[in-house]
Formats: C-alpha cells, structure tokens, sequence
C-alpha cells in the first residue's frame, strides 16, 4: 500500500494533533512502510485472549491472516506475547469453523438460511414475550463481547424486550471486584494502572496465578524484581504456584481463611500504628452490613435467600472498626488458616511499612468465593487503612480474565441489575439511559433480571424458556454443569448459540449462529487498566458467519425493535459501530467515564478513561493525577460525592466458613482454575494443535501426602468425584501446580464430558455480587 | 526451501544414500550396526527408561520387543530394517511419542533379560539422555514470549529444568524466563522436545554423550 501525498499530509495532521493532545500516536508512516514489504497489510488489534490488553500487528495477505507479531510499540507488552498470543494467527483456522446457521430439527442439527434462523429466533423470543412476560426471555453474554456488541445487547433486551435477563459471562469472573469496588469507591474498576508495576516495592498476589494467566504482567513483575533488590513479592494463595516462585514470602492459607488473614492485617496495621491517620480522618467512612449471609443454595428447590439478598449498611465509627478487628489476633488468624503468625504479622509489616509502596493484584481466588464482595473490601481496608492508593505503585488492582470484562460487560454493564450508567432499580437512571436511548419514559424495567447460575436454575425450571448464549460456553462454564445441561435439553426449552466453534453448549442449541472472531470484526475491547482498544476488521469471516452486533440488530429488526439501531449511517462513515460508540459515550461523559472520539481510537494504542481534552487518566481519585479532583482536595472519591462527600468506605467484614467443607465423606478441598497454555473453555486453544499437544487433557494436582495415602502414583488414572459428579483424570504429583495438603487442584478448559471439572463444582455464589465460588467445594479422589 | 526443509532433505538423502550403500556392499553386522549406530543418534532416538549405555545394552538385549508391547503410551518401537538401528531394538522417538515415565515401568518390569535395568525403580535413577536447548535463536522463552512449555511440562519441573530470569533489555521493563536444563536431574524423557510449541523444537533431548563436554582430570572447581 502506497501512500499519497494527500493521505499522508492528511495522516501526519492527525498524528501532530493527537501529539499536541498529549497522547501517544502510531506512526501512519511505519504502518505503510510496513505493509510495502511482502504485500502484507499489518493492522493493530488488541489481543484475543486475556485482560492484560497486549497490542498485536496483525499481517493479511490474499484475505488470510498469514502472521501475527507483538506490536513493539504498544505500552502494554513492547512487541511481546504469552505463547497463546504466538498462535493468535491460528485461532482463526480450526478445521471445524461453524459458516452456516444450523436449525435443530427431529434431534438432528440442520444447515438452514440466515432468514431461516433469525424469523425462527425472533418468532419465538416474540410469542414467548407476548405470553409468558419479560421474564421467560435472556441472553447471556460476554466480556469477549466488543464494547458495541456488549452495547447493542443491552439497548436490545432492556429498550427493546423491556426485560433485564441479560447477563455476563464476566459475572463468573470479576463481579466481586466490581461490587466491592461500587461498594467502597462509588465507582468500578481500579484507580491504578499497569504503570504501578514500575513504581511498588511491594507486591501482594492474592490468589491470583499471574504467572500463567496474566504471563505479560507477571513479566513486568519480575523484571521489578530483577531491577531492584529491596523489591519483595509476597503470595497469597491455597496452593503453590508459578506464580510463587519470585515471592519471597509465601502465605499457603487454609480455603476461605483470607478473610481472618486480611481482618489480622488490618489488626496489626492498628495495634503497630501503621495507619495513616491523616489519610484516614480526610478519606475515609466506615460501614457495616448484614452479617451471616446466605450463599445462594438450593434447599429443596427453595433458594436460601442469595438470590435476592439486598445488604443493609449503616455507618459505624472507627472505633467501632477497630474493636471489631481486634478479634482477629494473629494467633486467631493463625488458628483458622495454618498459617504461622509470626508469618501474618510480618506481612502485615511489609504491608504497612511506610517507605513502600505496595500493590495487591488478585484474580479468581478473591473473585469466586462465596464471600468475594468481603475479601475484596478488606484487601481495600489494608490500602485506605495505611494511604496506599491512587498514586503510583500504591493501590488495590483486580486482574482481568477476559479481553473486555471491564470494557464491556463492567462498563456497558451488560449485567441484569445495570445500566450503561447506573442501575435499573435507580428511576434517575432508567430515566437518563431512556432519554439516551429516545425511549418513552417508563420503558426500561426496574426489576432486575436473573443473574448467571439463577439464569440456569430458571431455565432448568422453566421459568425462563428462551435463552440466547453469545461469545461464551455456559454449558461448560456453569458450576454444577451437569444439572443445567440436563434443564437445557427439557422440553419447551428454546436455546440459541453464537459461536464460531462447536462447543459443549452449541450441542444443547435449537439454533446455533456462525460468528465471526476478533479481527473478522470490527472491534473494541478494555483492558483491566481501563485502556479502550480499538481495531479494524483484517479479513472477511469464513462462509456465512456474521458479527453479534449483526445478529443482535438482525433480530431486533425483525421483533419490531428496528428503532433502537435506526441511525443515518451517513453521519458515521457508513459504520453502525460508530453510531453505537459515540451515542454509548453520552453514558459516560461528565461522569468520570470519558471516551475519546470513535476515530481518535483508530489513531492510537489505546488510551485509559476518563479521557479529558485528549488526556487519558493514569491514578484516578488522586489530585494532580486525575482531572476531576480540584487542587486542594488530596484525594476525592467522587464515585460516593452524594453518599459520603467522596470519602471511600471500609467495611466490616467478618470471616465465615465457607458453604460445603472437607468432611469424612468428601474429605479434600477441590480448586478449579487455568493453565498459560489454554483459555477458559478451551474452544480457541484447544484448536490450536502445538497448545493441545502441550496440554492435551486436565489433571488433578494433588500434594504428595495425600496422594501416598490414596495408593495414588504420578499418572495414576483417579476419580474425582462430589456430591454432585465425577471425572476421571491422570493424578500430577509436583507438578507446575503443588497444592497444599488437603486441595487438589483441576483445570476447566477441557471439554471431554468424563474430565469436565464442572461436573464436580459447587453452585453457590456471593449473595452480594452473585458471583459462583468455583474454588471451594469438597471432593473425593480415588485410584480408578 | 527454507532452511529447515534443507536440513531435513539433506538427512533424508544422506541416510537413504548410506543405506543403500551398506547392504549393497557388505552385511556384516557389525558395519552395519557401527553405520546405523552413528545414524541412530543423528536421528537422535532414545532407548527406553533403564537402559544402560550402548555397548552393555546391545549385549544383554534380546530383540524380544516385550517392553514395546508393554509400554502403554505406544512410546517404545522396535526398530525395522531401515530404521537406523538393529533390527528389534527398542527405541524412543521424542518427538513422536516421548516417555511418560510411568511409576511401576512397565517397560522395564517386561524386559526379561535385565537389558533395561530392574533395579531403577524411580523416575530419577532413570537416563535416557539429557535435554538441551539446541537453539537459542529461535527458543521463544529466550525471546520474551511467555512461553517456557517446556518447563511446565517437565516431569522433574524445577529440578531437571528450572527459569533462570534475568532482564529484557529490549523492552526494558519486561524479564526474559530461560528455561535451564540440569544435566545431573535431566532423565532424557523427552516430554520438554515433545511438547515444544515451535514447528521444529528448540529443546531436544540427545545422548548424554553426545553432549557432555569433560573437564580435564587435572582441574577441579574449586568450590565444589
């Protein structure tokens, strides 16, 4: 591709604007030089997989992908990849990419036309809306979603069906981050950025494996360490892995104890005089909700009242906080955890001592837990506690599983509670999100909608008869999968798939969509730092696969809600995604979640919100460093300016045991989680031979000690089984993962019926932010 | 062609070339078993787990194939005329099938004459050769790629192969994880060259001959 002389007066116009704007630009000139070698056309993307955001150039020739590099220029990863991103170029072509609509007919799965499918979904959500009202119809999400398909769902079954069972996969993910993060801030998503890696001196892991699921950040991690020898890592977690291998205290806790440990620290911080107090009187409240929570069980078939728990928060003094720490010694900690607490208060130490700065990163091990919204909060106590938030290399950082969990699914909020800004049950809200939308006042609902695991129980009842699952694999990601695969196959159920693969939840489907992926699209994501990423489409998707936005409009259109997607085109360069992205920024705008203009985000490597006059936000809530704090206020978290005067909360939060325990019956701990080499559910990866090849099936980690007891050898072939169901696994003894004595750990991605760890999980959830707990259950493992 | 299809070419016409010139000329076994000796390491294939070094295996092997039979994964073959070694000899090729080092050794528990060694009952004592990163240009762990497959793969993970880390100098604000093979803990399973995610691995396990280098006797560390 050459470059005219008028299209590069035009581009470097762009570029000197962008750079007086004080944002970082591609070189429109290095793209082209680029792609004159060899014919190739490289283009920009963010990468598929995780939350780390990391920048590809992706290269096409004759309208394939031919290769893929890391973009040497993006802040994220400087031109690097974990090995998933090196097969980026190869997730595209697996042999058995779905191209045609398939229509379930007598048992057996039928190709049928685009209007065939489409008249039949839109005619079944409809006679079911008609009859049976706005709660027998859903959809269940994505955060792989793009910003304006995650956008267009939510304006389709909450302006559109006027129903709010709409609901994300991210809700298995990081909905404890987000409901600690409204809870004490007012606003979601971390203050920080991955920049902090540069800046702390101490880092606290969380049960998070950063080293295998976020491999980019755990890079920069190390090299931290690597640069300065005063650096410290401290893991926190139920069993050792990758991740431990730079920390240089490891905390190995009983399942579920966090909460002790986390209230010790709090404790310690006190009694030693760690607390910044002038931090303290200026920034900081104190609350207290209900305690003695349910966790969202079904006790013969009536729910224990997770699923519609609504916590009540009163204000309590900071000596009331202190007493209610107080219980929580080190040797009380200690007791409940296994760990020394001579350990616990040397953590606590690291944690407060005043010349560091500190990060907390934590993933699932702190999200799916049955007390999520409570370990978040008081891992936010320790840094509001000690000042340590909001500038660079202090602060609290939920780590990301999915390319878009906050862009899409945290932002749009595509959760059946939310609104793209607020909640439903808010009247101001609705009516913002109504006026936006040019909807007639009263329009959106304000009951909220099913929530994940009860979107299962509902249409296993039947209470829910139409469901559209797009860009995830519920029927493998549930908890306790095997009872909801059973409620999908009931009669008088109606499912639809999205998916580019066959997958264990298209085998279920009345109808399953060929979907286009990634750069078949055009797209956009948000990484965990909240950088928004844009990319263009690269290549035409293979047969007669179409985008979910294609197939959320197609079928709006042909419900009658053809209104909420009538844009003149004309205005945005013939780009409904455009119309969809600057109408979504209205959400945003003036209310601390400023998005630059569509175009600017084609121009750039992404740029962290609130973007203001071009800026983007690096620390947010602290003066000098975000623009909405006035000179003077220090610090103002203004997400609670109404509530609180922009003070953040910490919470009490107690320890509680978690809902099933090790027993003589069950009598070991079992964790769910990933592994570097595949991706969730495993539909890309596991299509990507070389990564099949390298881990071809789960396993279950198992300590020496039990495994010795249980006749178990390394490679023994084991049932695991719970009171739910069983799978059969080879046992790895000192593997990549050691878990602690009592745990035994197995991965998700693999979809063969006999090792699907979801056969085994539990589902029960945070009553708060009803996220499913799928690292706790109890478990029995025998030599097959 | 690029370089990688030239080196296979060249191997293939070699081997066939001297093949074709060793049974037209002579069949005296022992030519035959010095040429497909030399070949067979080239070829880079394993014995299986216990067996001791060539000159006592070859004696005490019968060519039975029993530990073939019993090996579960299909890893061990025998060879055939053209493969490079004796005929009926047990042999690993990593790439293809590696050893899974199976905790009771079938393998060698079937072998009936002691030519894999009945008293290496753990994995440890086992040695089949040593892996070793033959090519540090294209390693994507020596890259930057988080990548280390390898490592997490490795039977004896953190002892036979442990990350030494050390800075990016590229990025500047990145660490590179190269994945370090230990001679002493490696026991040539072959999983590591397996399971190489690269169209022609990086890590592959040889003869530990092959690549032992040896210190003079008149030194000695002086820290060790």
């Amino acid at each position: 591709m050459k470059l005219s002389r008028r299209k590069f007066l035009k581009a470097s116009a762009a570029a000197a604007a962008m750079t007086a704007a004080g944002v970082s630009v591609i070189d429109p000139l290095g793209l082209s030089e680029a792609s004159a070698a060899g014919g190739i056309k490289w283009t920009k993307a963010p990468c598929r997989f995780c939350g780390t955001g990391c920048g590809i150039m992706v290269g096409v020739k004759n309208g394939k992908i031919i290769a893929t590099k890391g973009d040497p220029h993006a802040p994220v990863n400087r031109g690097l990849n974990c090995i998933k991103g090196y097969f980026l170029a190869k997730i595209l072509y697996g042999k058995d990419r779905l191209t045609k609509p398939l229509i379930r007919n007598n048992g057996r799965m039928l190709e049928a036309s685009w209007d065939e499918a489409l008249d039949l979904i839109a005619s079944k959500y409809k006679t079911t809306l008609d009859k049976y009202g706005p709660t027998s119809i859903g959809m269940f999400g994505s955060g792989q979603w793009t910003i304006w398909e995650g956008y267009a769902a939510s304006k389709f079954v909450k302006a559109g069906m006027r129903s709010n069972n709409l609901d994300p996969n991210a809700r298995f993910c990081m909905a404890s981050a987000v409901g600690a993060f409204m809870r004490t801030f007012g606003k979601d998503e971390p203050m920080g950025c991955y920049d902090d890696l540069e800046y702390a001196d101490t880092f606290f892991t969380w049960g998070a494996n950063m080293a295998e699921m976020h491999p980019i950040l755990y890079s920069r991690l190390t090299d931290r360490k690597l640069k300065f020898t005063h650096v410290k890592h401290v893991d926190m977690g139920t069993q050792i892995t990758r991740t431990s291998s730079t920390a240089d205290i490891m905390i190995l806790f009983k399942p579920q104890t966090d909460l002790a440990i986390a209230n010790a620290m709090a404790n310690i911080l006190i009694k030693e005089g760690y607390v910044n107090e002038d931090f303290v009187s200026k920034h900081v409240t104190f609350k207290r909700g209900l305690h003695n929570l349910p966790y969202g069980r079904e006790i013969n078939g009536r729910n224990d009242g997770g699923a519609t728990f609504k916590d009540k928060a009163k204000g309590v003094s900071y000596e009331e906080y202190k007493k209610f720490v107080s219980i929580y010694t080190p040797a009380y900690a200690s007791k409940l955890s296994n760990v020394p607490a001579d350990k616990i208060v040397e953590i606590a130490r690291l944690f407060g001592d005043p010349k560091r700065k500190t990060v907390s990163y934590w993933t699932m091990g702190m999200n799916q837990h049955t007390r999520g919204v409570w370990i978040n909060h008081l891992v936010y106590n320790l840094h509001l506690l000690t000042g340590k938030i909001s500038e660079p290399g202090n602060g609290p950082f939920s780590l990301t599983g999915q390319p878009s969990a906050c862009g899409t699914a945290r932002e749009v909020g595509t959760f059946a509670h939310k609104l793209p800004r607020g909640v439903v049950m808010n009247p101001k809200h609705r009516a913002f999100a109504e006026k936006i939308w040019k909807l007639p006042p009263g329009t959106i609902n304000p009951k909220p909608g099913y929530h994940s695991v009860e979107m299962a129980r509902a249409f296993d009842r039947g209470d829910l008869k139409c469901l559209w699952v797009m860009c995830n694999n519920y029927f493998q990601a549930l908890p306790n999968v095997t009872r909801y695969r059973k409620g999908a196959q009931k009669e008088g159920r109606f499912l639809v798939v999205s998916d580019p693969y066959p997958t264990r939840s298209t085998e279920l489907a009345d109808v399953v969509l060929p979907t286009a992926m990634w750069v078949e699209k055009e797209g956009a994501y948000g990484n965990a730092e909240r950088r928004t990423q844009f990319w263009e489409q690269a290549v035409e998707p293979p047969g007669e696969s179409k985008s979910d936005l294609w197939q959320i409009v197609e079928v709006a259109r042909r419900m009658g809600y053809g209104h909420l997607f009538d844009y003149d085109l004309s205005r945005y360069d013939g780009k409904i995604e455009k119309a969809l992205f600057e109408e979504y920024r209205n959400f945003g705008r003036g209310f601390g979640k400023d998005l630059a203009p569509f175009d600017v985000y084609h121009k750039v490597r992404g740029l962290r919100w609130p973007v203001i006059d071009g800026k983007e936000t690096l620390w947010r809530y602290k003066e000098g460093y975000d623009p909405y704090v006035k000179a003077g206020e220090e610090y103002n978290f203004y997400g609670n300016k109404k509530k609180t005067g922009g003070r953040a909360n910490i919470w009490l939060c107690p320890y509680e045991p978690a809902p099933e325990e090790p027993d003589s019956q069950y009598p070991l701990w079992l964790c769910t989680g990933r592994v570097l080499e595949h991706w969730h559910s495993g539909t890309m990866t596991q299509r990507v031979p070389e990564l099949h090849r390298a881990v071809p099936e789960a396993f279950v980690s198992i300590h020496p000690e039990d495994a010795s007891s249980l006749g178990i050898k390394n490679g023994s072939r084991v049932r695991v089984s719970t009171r739910r169901g069983e799978i059969i696994v080879r046992a790895e003894i000192e593997g990549r993962n050691k878990p602690q004595k009592g745990l035994v750990f197995v991965p998700w991605f693999d979809e063969d019926l006999t090792r699907m760890v979801n056969n085994l999980t539990l589902d029960v959830y945070d009553p708060i932010s009803k996220q499913a707990d799928f690292k706790k259950c109890a478990c029995k493992v025998e030599k097959v | 062609m690029s370089d990688a299809e030239k080196i296979d070419s060249e191997e293939r016409v070699s081997r066939r070339s001297i093949l074709r010139s060793a049974t037209g000329t002579v069949s005296g076994g022992l030519l035959m078993y010095i040429l497909f000796g030399m070949l067979g390491r080239g070829k880079n294939f394993l014995k299986p787990p216990g067996a001791a070094e060539d000159e006592v295996f070859n004696s005490l092997c019968i060519r039975c194939g029993k530990c073939a039979k019993s090996c579960p994964y299909d890893a061990v073959k025998i060879a055939d005329i053209d493969e490079g070694t004796a005929i009926g000899t047990p042999y690993i090729i990593a790439r293809e099938i590696p050893c899974y080092l199976c905790e009771d050794f079938p393998c060698i528990s079937s072998c009936p004459t002691n030519a894999l060694d009945h008293t290496v009952i753990l994995r440890e004592q086992v040695k089949m050769g040593t892996a070793i990163v033959t090519d540090r240009e294209s390693c994507l762990s020596l890259n930057g790629i988080r990548c280390e497959v390898c490592y997490r793969v490795c039977p004896l993970i953190d002892k036979a192969i442990t990350l030494e880390t050390y800075r990016n100098p590229r990025t500047g604000r990145h660490a590179i994880f190269e994945p370090v093979v230990h001679r002493d803990q490696c026991v040539g399973c072959g999983q590591c060259e397996y399971k190489c995610v690269l169209d022609r691995p990086a890590i592959k396990v040889l003869p530990t001959k092959v690549i032992a280098g040896k210190v003079g006797k008149h030194y000695i560390f002086g820290w060790k």
